[in-house]
C-alpha cells in the first residue's frame, strides 16, 4: 500500500468513527474529514479541489434539496395532520384498521417523501389518536417507522440510499418501479402480517371510549387549505413527471428543482422561515461524505478493495448479491446506511469496470441498506425519531422492545427479498 | 415600599417528607396554587405548584400537538388518573427549585420576575433562608396600584 492510500483511509476510518459514534454530529464530523481529505490530497499530490468538487453528486443533492423544499412549504399546511385525523375517523377507533389506515398512510407518504419528515408529522397525531381512545401509542408508533422505512426502499426518491444509487446506476424512477416496488410491496405485507402477528395482545385491547374520534374534525386540521393543495398539484405533477424523466433525457433532480421553483413561485412562502425546516445538515453531510470517497477513490483505496473482492469472483453471481444484501443489512441497522451506500458505490462501480454484471448488485445494495435500517432502534433516522419522541411519553420505546418486535421484521423482509432477488435475477 | 409590605404571611407549606398524594391533599384543602416545600429548620428547598401536579395528568400529546381546536373530546384521557405508584412518590421527585426573593426585595423587580418565569406566587425568604412569605402577581399588582390614588 502506498502512502496516499494509507492517509486517505486512516482519514475517512477516524471520521466514520466519529460518524458512527455520535460523539460529535455527522456533519462537523464529515466537514472536518472533507477537509482533511482535501489537505491530506493537496500535500501528497493524489487529490486537488477539482477533483473534490467533481466527486460530489449535484444530482443526488438537487433532489434531495427539491424535495426538502417542496416539504417545507407542505408541513405548515397541516396536511399531513389532516390526514392522520382522516384515518383515526375512518377506523371508527378500531385498532387493527387505525393500525393499517396510519400504516398504510405513512407508507405511501414516504414512497414519495423524505421518511423522518413523514414520521416527524404523522407520529404526534398519532399519539393524540392514541391517547384519547385509551390505547397504548407503540404499536402504532413502531408500524410507522418500519413501513415508512419498508415503504421508502420503493421508488427512487423513497429514501437516501435510493437517490445514490438511482444516481450512480443512473436509473430511472420506471426502474425502481419495475424492478423495487414488487419485492417491496411483498415485504410490506409481509411486514404488516408479522407486525399485527407481534403486537397482537396490545391490538386485540378494544378502546374505552371510541366515539372520542369521531369528534376529530380533519378540515380544522387543515391550517392553511390553499397552500396544501397548490403544493399537492406540484408535487403531484412532479411524480407524474418522474415517471416519464428519462424519456424527457432530464434529471430527477431537474424535475425535483422545477417543483420546488414553481411551488416557491406559486405560494411566495416567507423564505427564512421555510428555509429553516430544509435539512441543511443532511445535505452538507452528503457533500462531506462524497468529497471523502472521491479522495479514497483518488488516492487508490477502492481499487484495492475491488481488487480484493474481484478474487471473490469465483463465487457464483447470484450468492455475491445475496451476500451483498445481508452484509450491508447488517451494516445498517447498526450503523447509518448512507455513508455505507455513498463508499459501497464506486467499488461496486469498480466492479462494473472490471467486467462483472453489476445491475443485480445495485439492486442488492438498495434492498439491504433499505431493509437493514429496520433492524435496530437505532438503523434509521425514522427509528431515531419516533424512539426520542416516545421517550418523553408515559410509554417510552426501549431498545429491548425494538430487538423484540423490529428485529423481527428485519429478518422477515431480508429473507423476502433475498428469495425473490434469487427468483427474479434473470430479469435484473 | 417593598416586598414584605404586601406579601402574605399565613403561608401553608409542607415538610420534604410528604408523597405527591399528601401535596396534592393540601393543595384541595387549602385552595392554593402554590406549595413551598421545606425542611425540618423551615427552609425553604423547593415549591409545588398546582400545574406540575397537574402535568401528571395531561395526555402526552399536549406537549408535541401545537393547535388542539380540532380535537372536541379528549376521550380516554378525561377520566385516566395517575397511576397510584406515582403518586406515592415523594413530593421531591416532582418539586421544582423554588425561586425566591428576600424581604426587602422592590416590587417591580419581584413582578418582572414573576413574569419572566411564568409564575404566579412568589416565595419570600429571610437572610437566613427560612420561607417567611409569599406574595402573588394580584398581591404585588395592587401594592404597585395603590400608589397611582395618591395625587401629587
Amino acid at each position: 500500500m502506498n502512502i496516499p492510500a494509507i492517509f486517505s483511509g486512516l482519514i475517512f476510518v477516524i471520521s466514520l468513527v466519529f460518524i458512527f459514534s455520535e460523539k460529535i454530529h455527522r456533519s462537523i464530523a464529515g466537514i472536518a474529514g472533507a477537509v482533511f481529505m482535501v489537505g491530506a490530497g493537496k500535500v501528497l499530490g493524489f487529490y486537488s479541489e477539482e477533483a473534490a468538487l467533481g466527486a460530489i453528486d449535484f444530482n443526488t443533492l438537487g433532489l434531495l434539496l427539491g424535495m426538502m423544499i417542496l416539504v417545507a412549504m407542505l408541513e405548515p399546511t397541516g396536511f399531513f395532520q389532516y390526514l392522520a385525523v382522516w384515518a383515526a375517523r375512518a377506523s371508527r377507533g378500531k385498532p387493527v384498521r387505525l393500525f393499517v389506515l396510519l400504516g398504510s398512510i405513512t407508507t405511501v407518504l414516504s414512497m414519495f417523501l423524505d421518511n423522518v419528515t413523514t414520521v416527524v408529522l404523522i407520529a404526534p397525531i398519532t399519539i393524540l389518536i392514541c391517547e384519547i381512545l385509551g390505547l397504548s401509542p407503540l404499536p402504532y408508533l413502531m408500524a410507522e417507522a418500519l413501513l415508512s422505512d419498508t415503504g421508502g426502499v420503493a421508488t427512487l426518491i423513497g429514501d437516501p440510499p435510493n437517490v445514490l444509487i438511482g444516481s450512480a446506476a443512473g436509473f430511472s424512477f420506471n426502474d425502481f418501479l419495475i424492478y423495487s416496488l414488487p419485492i417491496v410491496a411483498v415485504a410490506w405485507v409481509a411486514t404488516l402480517i408479522l407486525l399485527r402477528y407481534l403486537f397482537r395482545d396490545e391490538l386485540s385491547k378494544l378502546p374505552e371510549n371510541a366515539n372520542a374520534v369521531m369528534s376529530l374534525n380533519p378540515a380544522e386540521s387543515l391550517d392553511d387549505p390553499k397552500t396544501a393543495r397548490r403544493i399537492l398539484v406540484v408535487l403531484g405533477a412532479a411524480i407524474l413527471l418522474f415517471f416519464v424523466h428519462h424519456l424527457l433525457h432530464v434529471s430527477p433532480s431537474f424535475i425535483a428543482m422545477c417543483a420546488a421553483a414553481v411551488a416557491l413561485l406559486w405560494v411566495q412562502p416567507d423564505i427564512a422561515e421555510m428555509f429553516k425546516k430544509v435539512e441543511w445538515s443532511v445535505l452538507i453531510f452528503f457533500s462531506a461524505l462524497f468529497v471523502m470517497v472521491g479522495g479514497l477513490e483518488a488516492a487508490g483505496v477502492l481499487d484495492g478493495i475491488v481488487g480484493l473482492m474481484e478474487r471473490l469472483s469465483s463465487i457464483p453471481p447470484l450468492w455475491f448479491g445475496i451476500s451483498l444484501i445481508w452484509i450491508v443489512a447488517v451494516l445498517s441497522a447498526v450503523v447509518d446506511n448512507v455513508p455505507i451506500t455513498i463508499a459501497l458505490i464506486p467499488v461496486i462501480r469498480g466492479l462494473g469496470e472490471a467486467g462483472m454484471d453489476i445491475t443485480p448488485l445495485w439492486w442488492a445494495l438498495a434492498f439491504g441498506a433499505g431493509f437493514g435500517g429496520n433492524g435496530t432502534i437505532i438503523g434509521s433516522t425514522a427509528n431515531i425519531i419516533v424512539a426520542t419522541l416516545s421517550e418523553k411519553t408515559r410509554t417510552p420505546i426501549t431498545s429491548s422492545l425494538w430487538n423484540r418486535r423490529g428485529l423481527p421484521v428485519m429478518l422477515v423482509t431480508c429473507v423476502i427479498a433475498s428469495v425473490l432477488y434469487i427468483v427474479l435475477y434473470k430479469t435484473f | 415600599m417593598n416586598i414584605s409590605m404586601c406579601m402574605k404571611r399565613n403561608i401553608v407549606s409542607i415538610p420534604d417528607t410528604y408523597t405527591i398524594r399528601d401535596a396534592a391533599a393540601v393543595i384541595v384543602k387549602k385552595h392554593i396554587g402554590l406549595l413551598p416545600v421545606v425542611d425540618k429548620d423551615d427552609r425553604l428547598v423547593g415549591v409545588v405548584s398546582l400545574r406540575s401536579l397537574l402535568s401528571l395528568e395531561l395526555p402526552d400529546f399536549v406537549n408535541f400537538v401545537a393547535d388542539l381546536d380540532f380535537v372536541h373530546d379528549f376521550g380516554a384521557v378525561e377520566t385516566t388518573r395517575p397511576p397510584a405508584e406515582v403518586l406515592d412518590n415523594s413530593v421531591t421527585t416532582l418539586m421544582s427549585p423554588a425561586m425566591s426573593v428576600p424581604e426587602d426585595a422592590g416590587l417591580l423587580r419581584t413582578y418582572a420576575l414573576l413574569l419572566q418565569h411564568n409564575l404566579h406566587d412568589m416565595p419570600v425568604v429571610s437572610a437566613d433562608g427560612k420561607l417567611v412569605g409569599i406574595a402573588s402577581r394580584v398581591d404585588i399588582g395592587v401594592a404597585i396600584l395603590s400608589t397611582w390614588a395618591k395625587r401629587d
